[in-house]
């Protein structure tokens, strides 16, 4: 706990809500378009070729789900440890994903934020932005789970 | 440590807390996913297009059908020009003797997406009516390629010369093995003379 006060320019209690609270933003925001157009993210989920076709549409109706429900856990403080260890674990799973899509040379419309089919006259996006971009999420996320159990820690010593 | 089996457990319980949702309201809303069977994935598109049947193919169209052996080719020319040299793997049904002849090859018609007529020569009406007869007969999907011969040679595409192979598999067999009698002989379609008209013209 020490190492954390003085890593830490705020207090680990109000560092903790703030990061729980950003990261919450991102799921939330995620969750949103995936629920509202269910064919479409099971369409983006399909262009992964990750899962066997019986697998995509459960997936795609899960996922969002989850997404929402680790927003709300963190925002409210609720099953907390839990949520920030599940959220991180989330983020390496996209990660990973991404990186293997990139390695099989399968340039997938990401599906992170929104269900819109990518415009063919535009410029597609670089992989490596999706995989910078979610490498960023996963730090946040990772961070977030260890100033949590950190605090949690803290509490049940206390 | 006792944060381990915490965060194990509530992972588990967002888990199962997340699907019951996701699936509860999936089964309750309009749009929902069907999850019991494979995620619908559009077929893509063909790029065989294809008239109402009866009406004629572009060369381009049966030449795709003709390599992925999705359709059969009927010559409605003579027996004498067909075994001069014939689209590989087509059936000899001369109009002339196409009620002796029909039942036959009928079963070979089975099955594919599209029956060919062709004879030889722009004007030629063999093929045509070739097709009335198939279309009178109860086959569908028939295709006329207007001036088959001239233009299947033209674009070296495979040729056969005498009688044709007679059992179906042999035919069919004939029509995967395309890519590769193209590879193996790019001289063995050899253009007649383009401007040929039908020779047998009388039915």
């Amino acid at each position: 706990m020490h190492r954390l006060h003085q890593l830490m320019p705020v207090p680990p209690r109000q560092a903790d809500f703030v990061l729980r609270f950003a990261l919450a933003l991102v799921l939330l925001y995620a969750s949103a378009d995936k629920l509202l157009h269910p064919q479409d993210f099971a369409n983006l989920v399909a262009g992964y070729h990750a899962l066997p076709d019986l697998l995509v549409n459960p997936v795609a109706v899960w996922l969002p789900w989850l997404e929402l429900l680790l927003g709300l856990c963190l925002i409210s403080g609720f099953w907390c440890e839990g949520a920030t260890t599940l959220t991180a674990g989330l983020f390496a799973a996209f990660w990973v994903l991404l990186l293997v899509s990139a390695a099989r040379g399968i340039d997938v419309t990401c599906g992170c934020f929104s269900t819109r089919p990518a415009d063919p006259g535009a410029e597609p996006t670089p992989m490596l932005f999706y995989i910078g971009r979610d490498a960023a999420l996963l730090g946040l996320a990772a961070f977030t789970a260890w100033v949590r159990l950190t605090v949690a820690r803290e509490q049940a010593a206390a | 440590m006792r944060l381990v089996p915490k965060i194990l457990g509530q992972s588990l319980g967002l888990l199962a807390l997340s699907a019951l949702c996701a699936f509860a309201v999936n089964a309750a809303r309009p749009d929902g996913l069907p999850l019991a069977q494979a995620a619908k994935s559009e077929p893509a598109p063909s790029a065989v297009q294809l008239a109402p049947a009866g009406g004629e193919i572009a060369l381009k169209d049966a030449a795709m059908l003709f390599l992925s052996g999705r359709a059969v080719f009927l010559d409605a020319r003579s027996q004498y020009e067909f075994e001069l040299g014939h689209i590989q793997g087509a059936i000899n049904l001369p109009v002339r003797s196409f009620a002796s002849d029909f039942q036959d090859i009928k079963s070979r018609l089975a099955g594919k997406d599209a029956v060919i007529a062709y004879c030889d020569g722009p004007e030629c009406p063999l093929s045509h009516a070739l097709a009335k007869h198939l279309i009178e007969a109860g086959v569908k999907n028939v295709y006329v390629l207007v001036n088959g011969w001239t233009l299947w040679q033209a674009e070296k595409l495979p040729v056969a010369k005498g009688r044709a192979a007679q059992s179906a598999p042999a035919t069919q067999a004939a029509a995967s093995q395309t890519a590769k009698a193209v590879a193996a002989k790019p001289g063995a379609a050899k253009p007649k003379g383009q401007e040929k008209l039908c020779t047998d013209c009388t039915n």
